[in-house]
């Protein structure tokens, strides 16, 4: 067991303002490795180094035990200082008890007792480090990008804009990924293929990036700056320098569809008969009008009380509406659900004029009696519970909406107006 | 029904559906508006039915189904005209006495009476009563006396009569000029003149021009464009269908939030019988101008209220709003000029065209025009839908409409314009209702919700609310607002919570400031107004949240614990049993007490005893 020194570092009020440093130093003296644990202000300052030497040298310390900031920050600094004494700077470890610890939380109990475990483990990982020399072995300077969608794609130009060689490596047989299948972007809501397409191009044709699509990453092993890779190349059966990638073998195999292209149409096999004509009838009411997308998904969102995956998948091919699109439009709007929703719809409304007379009080009270929380739903599907911005009847409220029904209401009232909906399946009210 | 091809044919329908009315028949009004509803109403309706047919009564009286009267609080309402003898707070049973005694023997039924609470005397006639005697109800009004499914109701008197006089006797441009003179600024919030607006579109380039209604009324605490479209929608529509002539527009829409699918059915008639008597659709009342509308049902998203997110929405996108360089009246739905109003802006134009401007100008204030309708609720006496004349006082609102505060308790301050709006305290209580006035005092008119509240409601606490809203219906898409609102949230929270600090408050300040000033729309550049009016008015709410870590109100769950009064306990059990925590102990008939580790301050006892024994403090 190698006598190991841990030294914890204030960093004047940044750690010692959550951690409380003096029970630090007292719990990890327990570990039979520490020989020695001390606490000052600041660790990285020359006095602190002083105590660092004194104490390797007096202490006759083998491991030493920074606990202090990150060690992108010092661990460069402590291990110079451990190395004038003859110790071995990979003997020295940084236990991060600032970023990692007294920066992010609150609690000061706990905050201390995560940083003594902090330290705990580094105490253990410092055990099995052995003494290290630098050597000097040579680096091929080649890089290679895994995955040529757009972070791929601009991160192989960057490197190879910096004069190095590089491989990107796609398993789909076009580069592009996930960005191509977008509309527009966030924030500026630029068209996608406008920033993607120049630098497909770009990649294409640099004379510092070699292209591999249709490959698949196998195996990595060696080490940075020496790593050997394995990469299969999947079989395409045809001469690539002479394709010009027509697409006229894929329509005319007679084989069957050896290549995968996404499969158009396919939501029809998924769909029931009764479904797909409940869909049909909802969609061709809207035939002539421009735009029909959210009054479509209304009355589907109406008839199965939710908006089934499969009806919206089906929805964008009949109305030519891309699935992002619809996604998007299902998901702003409050109105629609994209899970099943309960036999009875449980509205809350949380208006202002409620607010004022205890709606909150009323949501809440709701929430005990079901055990469910906002939006979810119960286990016997029975209710759903939402809470809604102003039912317009600010008249009554506190107010809560039962399928289509108003009822004035109080926390004092909500399980006798439960109760008329548990009992026989809900019909009264009606 | 066959069209009506000009305006003699519509002038000589509406005298046969005046002379077809007997002004002397008994005609049983039941008020049919969402308030009266959750009360019963149309329960009592059907029984009204039922008797009329069982006693042979149906030449003799008839049942009119009409819109929302507007005094919520007294539902169900039953009006029996020509009289006008008014009854409220009417339950099923009351039907079979109704029937025998007044319709029958013309006896009043005393104890169905309003009772006046100031004087503690009784009312028999509508009119007399306080809440709407010192209202003026031009827009309104008609409400109560009509069928809003009819359109033979609408036309007797008077409907479409302005349509007719525009198309066969005014231009387009004298139209505009009408409206311009009249000074009709739009009811949806920002009050800006609606005739400029209309002149813009109609001068704009264009084959097809939109105009549009603004039925998506998300403000919480507002409901009186629901009630308008639920009781008179042909007046809606009659002033959709005259601004379409005076712009040039051949297409409308009406885009109606999906809270209110009542409005939509009864809309969706009226636009419907409005094509089969020619009013609406090709070759209007025989005329060169067509016009139809469409109705677009929204999805639950507050921001759609605001104009550009409203024509994404209708066009099938999600409703973000973009930066209004370039209005809506030059490039709005589909990228074609689009004029919007909002239902209760669109209802007042067959008024000025009937009356004309000068007259419609008499109402109001030198730069606010015309009526109002408030939907005045929360901790107020008699909650409801009014109308008043621009520049009527906070103080005759509140006092003489709104019969002032229920149990006595202090008024504290009105919230007014919804979450874009602000906290106007007691001191300037004889503020006068205008579009001006509002805006000075850092709340706007918005869409009319005026929220009373009294001692017993933290400011810290609606502010919170109000942020909390906004957060959740920003959209997204620019930042100041998606971000900004999520931390001022997260400062009150703290700070009803009891962990504010003394700083919080500025940090709150200069947040509210840049949120104001960057956001990409109005909900983001209006979203701080609750915050900074309850600092500007109640700054000393927060410091009693931040320094003493007391919630003055006793709303704030942090802040406050429920107590047992043992001099007002009975010890009758109620609470206990009540108590969803068993946090409640005591012998019968000896004063409870409230364990303070298990109670998780759900109210129920506090709620539930009838002896005022459980005090928040």
């Amino acid at each position: 067991m190698k006598r190991i020194g841990v030294f914890v570092c204030h960093c004047g009020t940044n750690i010692a303002g959550t951690v409380d440093v003096k029970k630090v130093v007292e719990e990890v003296k327990k570990h039979p490795a520490v020989v020695y644990a001390v606490e000052y202000t600041y660790m990285c300052s020359d006095p602190g180094q002083a105590m660092i030497k004194e104490a390797i040298s007096k202490m006759g310390l083998e491991g030493v035990i920074v606990a202090s900031c990150s060690p992108s920050l010092h661990e460069n600094t402590f291990r110079k200082t451990v190395s004038s004494e003859e110790v071995n700077p990979y003997l020295m470890e940084c236990a991060n008890i600032r970023e990692q610890c007294s920066w992010v939380h609150k609690d000061r109990e706990a905050a201390t007792q995560k940083a003594v475990k902090i330290i705990m483990s580094m105490v253990e990982k410092l055990q099995a480090n052995k003494p290290l020399k630098p050597i000097s072995i040579p680096v091929t300077k080649r890089a290679l990008v895994v995955g040529a969608g757009i972070a791929g794609m601009q991160a192989a130009l960057d490197i190879a804009n910096s004069g190095y060689e590089t491989i990107l490596l796609e398993k789909e047989s076009s580069i592009g990924g996930k960005m191509s299948q977008l509309a527009e972007t966030f924030p500026t809501l630029d068209c996608a293929s406008c920033i993607l397409t120049p630098k497909m191009v770009e990649v294409s044709q640099h004379p510092n990036i070699k292209l591999m699509t249709y490959s698949e990453l196998e195996e990595v092993s060696g080490y940075v700056g020496n790593f050997k890779v394995k990469v299969r190349k999947k079989a395409r059966s045809i001469k690539e320098d002479i394709c010009t990638g027509c697409g006229e073998c894929v329509t005319n195999c007679l084989v069957g569809n050896e290549i995968q292209l996404p499969e158009v149409g396919s939501v029809e096999k998924d769909l029931s008969v009764e479904m797909k004509s409940e869909l049909d009838e909802i969609i061709d009411e809207y035939s002539d009008e421009v735009g029909p997308l959210i009054p479509v998904l209304q009355d589907i969102n109406q008839k199965y009380n939710y908006l089934p995956e499969l009806a919206l998948r089906y929805a964008s091919e009949r109305l030519k509406v891309p699935l992002a699109q619809v996604y998007n439009v299902a998901t702003f709007y409050t109105a629609f659900s994209l899970t099943p929703r309960g036999k009875h719809l449980i509205r809350v409304c949380q208006g202002t004029a409620c607010h004022v007379r205890g709606g909150a009080a009323v949501l809440d009270e709701l929430k005990r009696s079901l055990g469910i929380g906002d939006g979810e739903t119960t286990e016997d599907m029975n209710f759903t519970l939402e809470t809604v911005n102003c039912l317009g009847a600010c008249a009554l409220g506190p107010v809560v909406v039962i399928d289509e029904e108003y009822h004035p209401t109080s926390p004092a009232k909500v399980d006798k107006l439960l109760k008329k909906y548990k009992e026989n399946g809900g019909e009264v009210g009606k | 029904m066959k069209p009506l091809k000009s305006q003699k044919e519509l002038e000589q329908l509406r005298t046969k559906l005046m002379d077809e009315m007997d002004p002397k028949k008994l005609c049983i009004t039941v008020c049919g508006g969402t308030g009266c509803h959750a009360y019963g109403a149309g329960e009592i309706a059907a029984l009204f039915k039922k008797e009329i047919e069982d006693q042979k009564l149906e030449g003799k009286v008839d049942l009119l189904v009409t819109g929302c009267h507007g005094f919520c609080e007294r539902g169900s309402i039953v009006v029996i005209r020509p009289k006008n003898i008014f009854y409220c707070s009417i339950k099923p049973d009351d039907v079979t006495e109704i029937i025998s005694e007044t319709v029958l023997n013309e006896n009043v039924i005393d104890r169905l009476l309003y009772v006046d609470p100031k004087t503690e005397k009784k009312i028999l006639y509508e009119h007399d009563i306080p809440f709407y005697k010192n209202q003026t109800r031009t827009i309104f009004g008609k409400n109560g006396i009509i069928d809003p499914k009819s359109i033979e109701d609408s036309i007797r008197i008077g409907g479409y009569s302005a349509l007719s006089k525009a198309l066969f006797e005014m231009k387009p441009t004298q139209i505009i000029e009408e409206v311009k003179k009249a000074n009709l600024r739009g009811r949806g919030g920002a009050g800006f003149p609606a005739g400029y607006k209309w002149e813009s579109c109609r001068k704009a380039q264009g084959d097809i021009k939109y105009v549009i209604c603004n039925a998506d009324e998300g403000d919480p605490g507002a409901y009186a464009n629901r009630s308008l479209l639920e009781g008179n929608p042909h007046s809606v529509l009659e002033g959709m269908i005259i601004g379409a002539y005076a712009i040039g527009a051949s297409e409308g829409y009406i885009y109606v939030r999906s809270e209110y699918p009542l409005a939509v059915k009864l809309f969706k008639t009226a636009v419907k019988k409005a094509r089969e008597y020619g009013l609406l659709g090709k070759n209007i009342l025989g005329s060169e101008f067509s016009f139809d509308v469409k109705i677009a049902r929204g999805g639950g998203a507050f921001v759609c209220g605001e104009s550009t997110a409203l024509m994404a929405s209708i066009e099938g996108k999600p409703g973000e709003p973009r930066a209004k360089h370039i209005h809506t009246t030059q490039k709005g739905l589909w990228g074609r000029p689009s004029n919007l109003n909002n239902v209760e802006t669109w209802a007042n134009v067959p008024l000025i065209i009937n009356n004309g401007a000068d007259r419609y100008s008499k109402i109001g204030t030198e730069k606010s025009k015309g009526t109002k309708i408030f939907s005045m609720v929360g901790k107020i006496n008699n909650t409801g839908l009014v109308e008043v004349p621009m520049g009527i006082t906070l103080r005759e609102m509140i006092q003489d409409i709104g019969g002032g505060i229920p149990n006595n308790r202090k008024f504290k301050a009105i919230q007014i314009g919804g979450p874009s709006g602000g906290c106007i305290p007691d001191e300037l209580i004889h503020l006068p209702v205008d579009f001006d006035s509002l805006t000075d005092a850092g709340a706007m008119m918005g869409s009319g919700g005026m929220i009373v509240m009294d001692d017993r409601t933290c400011m810290v606490d609606v502010a919170k609310y109000f942020v909390n809203f906004l957060k959740d219906e920003s959209c997204g898409k620019c930042t100041p607002c998606r971000e900004g609102l999520i931390q001022m949230h997260s400062i009150l929270t703290n700070i009803s919570e009891g962990q504010g600090i003394p700083e919080d408050i500025e940090l709150l300040e200069s947040l509210a400031a840049v949120v104001k000033k960057v956001s990409l729309c109005q909900l983001g550049a209006t979203a701080p107004n609750p915050v900074l009016t309850t600092l500007r008015y109640f700054k000393d709410e927060y410091i009693a949240h931040i320094d003493d870590k007391t919630c003055p109100a006793g709303v704030c769950k942090s802040l406050i614990q429920y107590e047992v009064d043992s001099e007002k306990c009975t010890g009758c059990g109620v609470c206990l049993k009540r108590c969803p925590q068993e946090a409640i102990s005591g012998e019968k008939k000896k004063v409870h007490k409230i364990d303070q580790d298990n109670c998780i301050k759900c109210g129920i006892c506090y709620d539930s005893c009838k002896f005022d024994a459980v005090k928040v403090v």
